[in-house]
């Protein structure tokens, strides 16, 4: 055990130690503190809030009653006429993005910067190893190669970690210095039971963290394994932007026409399509999606784990 | 003495290619082992096998008795290599690459890293980014990385490439001192053959992928081979010869005559000529070198 941690400061060294990384952090923090100053500079302020709320309701009410809608939308639209008349009675006013908590859960929607910025280093990984040659001194030590291929997937991953903390802790600081914290009390809505309820946004704002840490998982663990398989840094980085930024839109597509493309990974890799009532294909579930995100990420790992164990390194 | 490093009948197919045939080879505790051949001829590949870069397609590589391929982990612990060029990781510096290598062993103390860089003359660098070596001392690098866990089996593919004369020899005589005095057994590849004669105690040539010959390096002195006799008058001793031995072919030049003669008829020759009343002022043996023996066994820089 102490060995595998050994084998984790390693890849630690390896990532920490060059240049390529310490760009990306930077650019990461850069955005993230742009991004307040964006929003403060833009942002403006809706005449009555009240207003757009009833306007809102209205055009839910219209959606629900042309009728030939799908079920899980319907309950989506009702969760929500619910939770706008419960803002209006209790004079509960939307989070607008300039403020501290806005700030912060549209920071989430960054975390596809930091997907990428995986995805770089996992694709750099192995392939590196194998395009500097040092794979050749790296395996001949008494370690078995799933470990050092599991180290460095966990250091990947653990880098994946640290930018989330950062962009987090970033956009806290940068929201709370430029929208100030007074609106910090401020409770999010959510539907439970049939009834609405207020709730902290803090376990808002984490939950979409959460929730668009699939497509980081995921991806991060397609662009490794591509890596090991064809052991080429640019075929990984390539393949894997690719489908993060066009799968979704290639299996949207598929998905109008047929049922088979809920098994495709990108139709379950969004998951906060649950919260927003609207299923890639009606009748998938939160649960379908995690079994099959689940079954990728075992195919995948498994995939290059093998290929990794067996490969003859004549690098 | 049980072989440090054994080869049973190994082989290697890649594709429909046979690249190493039925190669069996024993390499003891305290020798240092010469393995050499053309370009192409197998060395790397057979090295890969040996330290488990790659798999055996049939055959046996057995480290103080362990099956590489079945016993990895156990086996290797055993053997510090450089396997062709010695990559370093270039953004690092030279003692964080060995900190490197040292984490991934069990047992190599920060004091054994600083005895090691001492040992192969890195002090004065070996903070310094590796992107900043020089060759010969990336070489260095490369050989401190082998030693780090004290090995027993050392595998040395082309160690002096890149090396300056001095460092040759400093190489060398570390090499020499290794075996000797703490009984490592080494393997060496390389293709500088004067080098391989002055470091080796045996050596293999393999060509094509096939074990030519196993010699000793005292052996190659006691070959048919060409012996300069320092003789007057030389017309003389040139007619006892071919009287003596018509086989033996005889070149005269100034000093004296050159004869490509059998070791052990040395002595039969010089009796002769004596007894004729030929003046012998000197016999020098011109032993043949690594060299030319490898030449001759492998048919002169033929590539497969
Ligand atoms: N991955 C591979 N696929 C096919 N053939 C290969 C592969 N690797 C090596 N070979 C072939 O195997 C043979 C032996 O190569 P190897 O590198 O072992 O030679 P070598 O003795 O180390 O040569 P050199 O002195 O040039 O270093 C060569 O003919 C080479 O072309
Ligand atoms: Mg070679």
């Amino acid at each position: 055990m102490s060995n595998f941690f050994s084998l984790i400061r390693n890849e630690n060294m390896k990532i920490y130690y060059r240049f390529g990384t310490w760009f990306m952090i930077g650019l990461l923090v850069l955005v993230a503190v742009a991004g307040a100053i964006i929003v403060k500079t833009s942002y403006r302020e809706p005449t009555d809030w009240r207003k757009e709320v009833t306007a809102e309701t209205a055009s839910f009410k219209a959606s629900l009653e042309e009728g030939n809608i799908s079920k899980t939308y319907k309950d989506y639209l009702t969760q929500q006429l619910k939770i706008n008349e419960y803002r209006l009675k209790h004079d509960i006013k939307p989070i607008a993005s300039n403020t501290f908590w806005g700030y912060l859960e549209s920071s989430a929607g960054m975390i596809s910067l930091v997907t990428l910025f995986t995805i770089i280093v996992a694709a750099g990984s192995v392939a590196s190893e194998f395009s500097w040659g040092t794979i050749k001194l790296l395996l001949i030590r008494p370690t078995n190669r799933a470990k050092i291929l599991l180290s460095k997937y966990m250091a990947a991953l653990l880098f994946a970690i640290g930018l989330l903390v950062l962009l987090f802790a970033v956009s806290a600081i940068s929201g709370a210095a430029l929208f100030g914290i007074e609106t910090i009390k401020e409770p999010y809505l959510a539907y439970q039971n049939g009834e609405v309820v207020e709730k902290s946004m803090i376990w808002y704002v984490l939950q979409m963290y959460a929730l668009n840490c699939a497509d980081l998982v995921m991806m991060t663990t397609f662009a490794f394994m591509i890596s090991t398989v064809f052991r080429n840094q640019s075929l990984a980085i390539g393949l894997a932007t690719f489908s993060l930024f066009i799968g979704p839109q290639i299996t949207y597509f598929l998905a109008m026409k047929f049922d088979w493309a809920k098994y495709l990974l990108f139709a379950n890799t969004n998951l906060s399509q649950y919260l927003d009532g609207m299923p890639m294909v009606e009748g998938m579930t939160m649960s379908f999606s995690i079994m099959m995100l689940l079954l990728y990420f075992l195919v995948f790992n498994a995939l290059a784990w093998l290929i990794f164990q067996k490969r003859d390194i004549a690098a | 003495m049980n072989p440090l490093l054994q080869l049973k009948n190994v082989r290697k197919d890649i594709g429909s290619k046979t690249i190493i045939h039925d190669l069996s080879l024993e390499v003891f505790a305290g020798e240092v082992f010469g393995f050499l051949g053309p370009n192409g001829a197998g060395k790397t590949t057979t090295i890969r096998m040996i330290v488990g870069l790659m798999d055996i397609t049939s055959g046996e590589v057995l480290i103080n008795g362990i099956d590489v391929a079945k016993n990895f982990e156990k086996a290797i612990r055993y053997v510090g290599a450089i396997v062709e060029n010695p990559e370093m990781y270039k953004f690092l510096t030279g003692y964080q690459n060995l900190l490197h290598y040292a984490r991934m062993t069990s047992g190599v103390t920060k004091d054994r890293i600083d005895e090691v860089i001492k040992l192969v003359g890195l002090e004065h660098r070996i903070h310094d980014k590796v992107k900043t070596y020089s060759l010969g001392m990336r070489q260095r690098l490369g050989l401190a990385q082998a030693l780090l866990h004290r090995p027993s089996l050392l595998i040395l593919d082309e160690p002096t490439n890149g090396l300056d004369p001095a460092g040759i020899r400093e190489i060398r005589d570390y090499l020499r001192k290794l075996a000797r005095e703490e009984g490592l057994g080494i393997v060496v590849s390389s293709h500088l053959l004067s080098e391989m004669e002055m470091m080796c105690d045996r050596f293999a040539i393999i060509q094509h992928g096939k074990l030519v010959t196993i010699e000793a390096v005292q052996e190659l002195s006691k070959q048919a081979q060409k012996v300069l006799w320092i003789v007057d008058p030389i017309e003389k001793a040139a007619q006892v010869v071919q009287e003596r031995f018509p086989h033996y072919h005889i070149q005269q030049n100034g000093q004296g005559i050159e004869v490509d003669i059998d070791y052990h008829d040395i002595p039969k020759l010089n009796a002769a000529l004596v007894a004729e009343h030929v003046q012998v002022y000197g016999i020098q043996v011109l032993a043949k070198s690594l060299e030319e023996r490898f030449l001759e066994m492998t048919g002169g820089n033929e590539i497969v």
